[in-house]
């Protein structure tokens, strides 16, 4: 279970990673909200009691890592909703979110 | 007593965001709060400089449970500046109008209560948490402090420190893993009993997640458009106040956390800090616009704390506060001037120039000399000549953007006379400080003795 969640993890990190050396704003932003996922998924298996997920030699997982998972999910969505806000701040400003158009010179 | 700032802030908070920030009167009630949060760190000063440490545990659990608050030097010695800067910028601003956004004076609050919880905070978790508060408040701020198409610099900020914040987060999942403990003393104390393997990984993920705040050399990207394009209060308050995260974070994670991966990182910290004092002095000696300059400028600037940290021991951890504190100050009073118009300022910028250059009398001065003292005790002589060549390009490149930005005559609003009074006075606080330094050097010398451990 444990290789399932690193590899998970490692899917979600390196398609954000993708998604965020795009041009398309969107794109950027969906990156942002992969890998930020990648690293609550981590989060949430650094726990030290037993795997997050599956049987394992404890009992119980570990409560910590899924309150602080909790916590970032919060944080994670709230900055999410702050970063759509901005694109769409930008959208208004300059009618594309084309990160090529944007930042053409002159 | 620890709780204080931060119920002051708390309440501010919950307070000032149900008021129309539009009007002056509320701006200024966001003033009062940070006072009030800046003479709370003040009293937490005084109880650290008697020798206590006040703590404090949440929620009354026992000890290894909750998440702990503690006042010590280091933190102390950030929280009073820090809050000191934001309640002068946030002065400066009112003078001038007030902040003229609804949530601005929330915002203004929240960052400070971010960067208070950052600095007292004894749970690596709990700092992750204050430090996306103060950080998405800065987004906001950002957002607000850019007019029509600037806006896109928002989203680049936006982005790239959410990555930065991604890669620390996973370096706390990292160190909970090896240690089984979010207590900053008790990691330290775990790792010191077994420094193998995950440790090192751990220490890259931090120092990656600092630097980037920090805009040090190979994640400096982001800092030139974001620094130049925002407005002179918003662009004052990353590069005076937000900066300050990475070199704490620097400080408590490399200094008292994890100080053997410190230790084995110091070639690599001194290579990158030469490199970024060299690359921020040349980008800045040849850009033109002063906002531009003085982005390149912080770039550069932040390098010499990271050579400090790279010479480690009690002079160079002394040396990274004092310059990290003398370039705050220099930053802020620099943006703020060069945003604002008319009689008075030139003295003023000159202050914040020589400061940075590192001219007696001026505040930089200090820093150079705190540094230049490190570099000699750490027996690194090409050091020396290294710092002395960017003080020669950064009295080049200040002094241009002097010649850019007071010389040339041109026709100009002024700005209101109490603001440039009030930006004068700024300017005398910061060569007060460089003519008595011993409260900085004082400081200093604690927070190294309390890092590298012994008296002082």
């Amino acid at each position: 279970m444990n290789l399932a969640l690193a590899l998970c993890v490692a899917v979600l990190f390196g398609a954000g990673i993708r998604l965020m050396l795009d041009r398309d704003l969107v794109r950027i932003a969906a990156g942002t909200i992969l890998v930020s996922n990648a690293a609550n998924l981590f989060l949430m298996s650094a726990g030290t009691g037993g795997p997050a997920v599956g049987q394992g030699q404890p009992t119980s997982s570990d409560p910590l890592v899924q309150a602080l998972v909790l916590t970032s999910l919060v944080i994670t969505f709230g900055f999410t909703s702050l970063l759509f806000s901005i694109l769409h701040a930008i959208f208004r400003a300059w009618g594309t979110l084309d990160s090529r158009e944007i930042d053409r010179p002159g | 007593m620890i709780f204080v700032p931060f119920a002051i802030g708390w309440i501010a908070s919950l307070v000032l965001l149900a008021l129309d920030g539009t009007k002056r009167w509320v701006s200024w009630l966001a003033l009062a709060a940070i006072l009030g949060m800046f003479a709370a760190a003040v009293a937490l000063l005084v109880q650290v400089a008697d020798g206590l440490e006040p703590s404090l545990i949440s929620g009354g659990w026992p000890g290894g449970i909750g998440i702990r608050l503690r006042a010590d030097w280091l933190g102390v010695g950030f929280a009073v500046p820090v809050l000191g800067i934001i309640a002068a910028i946030l002065f400066i601003e009112n003078l001038r109008g007030g902040l003229r956004a609804r949530i601005g004076p929330a915002l203004m609050v929240l960052v400070s209560l971010g960067l208070t919880g950052v600095f007292l905070t004894a749970d690596a978790f709990n700092f992750y948490v204050f430090f996306e508060l103060s950080m998405g408040s800065a987004f906001a701020i950002t957002a607000l402090g850019t007019r029509g198409k600037h806006v896109r610099v928002a989203a680049t900020f936006m982005v790239t420190n959410l990555l930065g914040s991604v890669l620390f987060l996973i370096a706390v999942g990292g160190l909970y893993h090896a240690t089984g403990s979010l207590d900053m003393p008790v990691v330290a104390e775990r790792l010191g009993v077994d420094p193998v393997g995950p440790p090192l990984v751990v220490a890259s993920l931090l120092l990656a997640a600092f630097l980037l705040k920090l805009g040090i050399f190979p994640f400096h990207f982001w800092v030139p458009p974001v620094y130049s394009e925002t407005r002179a209060p918003a662009a004052a308050l990353l590069a005076g106040v937000l900066a300050n995260i990475g070199s704490y974070g620097l400080l408590r994670f490399g200094g008292e956390v994890m100080p053997d991966a410190l230790q084995a990182g110091r070639g690599l910290l001194l290579v990158i800090g030469a490199a970024t004092i060299l690359i921020g002095s040349l980008l800045a000696i040849s850009r033109q616009p002063v906002a531009e300059i003085l982005a390149y400028s912080s770039i550069a600037q932040n390098g010499y704390i990271l050579v400090a940290l790279g010479i480690g021991g009690r002079a160079g951890f002394a040396a990274a506060y004092v310059y990290a504190m003398v370039n705050s100050i220099g930053k802020a009073l620099l943006f703020t001037t060069a945003g604002t118009r008319g009689p008075l300022l030139g003295g003023a910028f000159l202050v914040g120039a020589m400061s940075t250059a590192g001219l007696p009398p001026a505040l930089g001065f200090i820093g150079k000399l705190a540094l230049f003292r490190a570099a000699w005790e750490g027996a690194e002589p090409w050091l020396v000549a290294w710092i002395v060549g960017g003080a020669l390009l950064a009295f080049l490149y200040m002094f241009q953007a002097f010649q850019q930005r007071f010389w040339m005559a041109r026709d100009e609003e002024h700005s209101v006379p109490a603001a440039r009074v009030a930006i004068a006075l700024f300017a005398m606080v910061a060569l007060a400080l460089g003519v008595w330094p011993e409260p900085l050097l004082g400081t200093g010398a604690q927070i190294a003795s309390l890092l590298v451990g012994g008296p002082r």
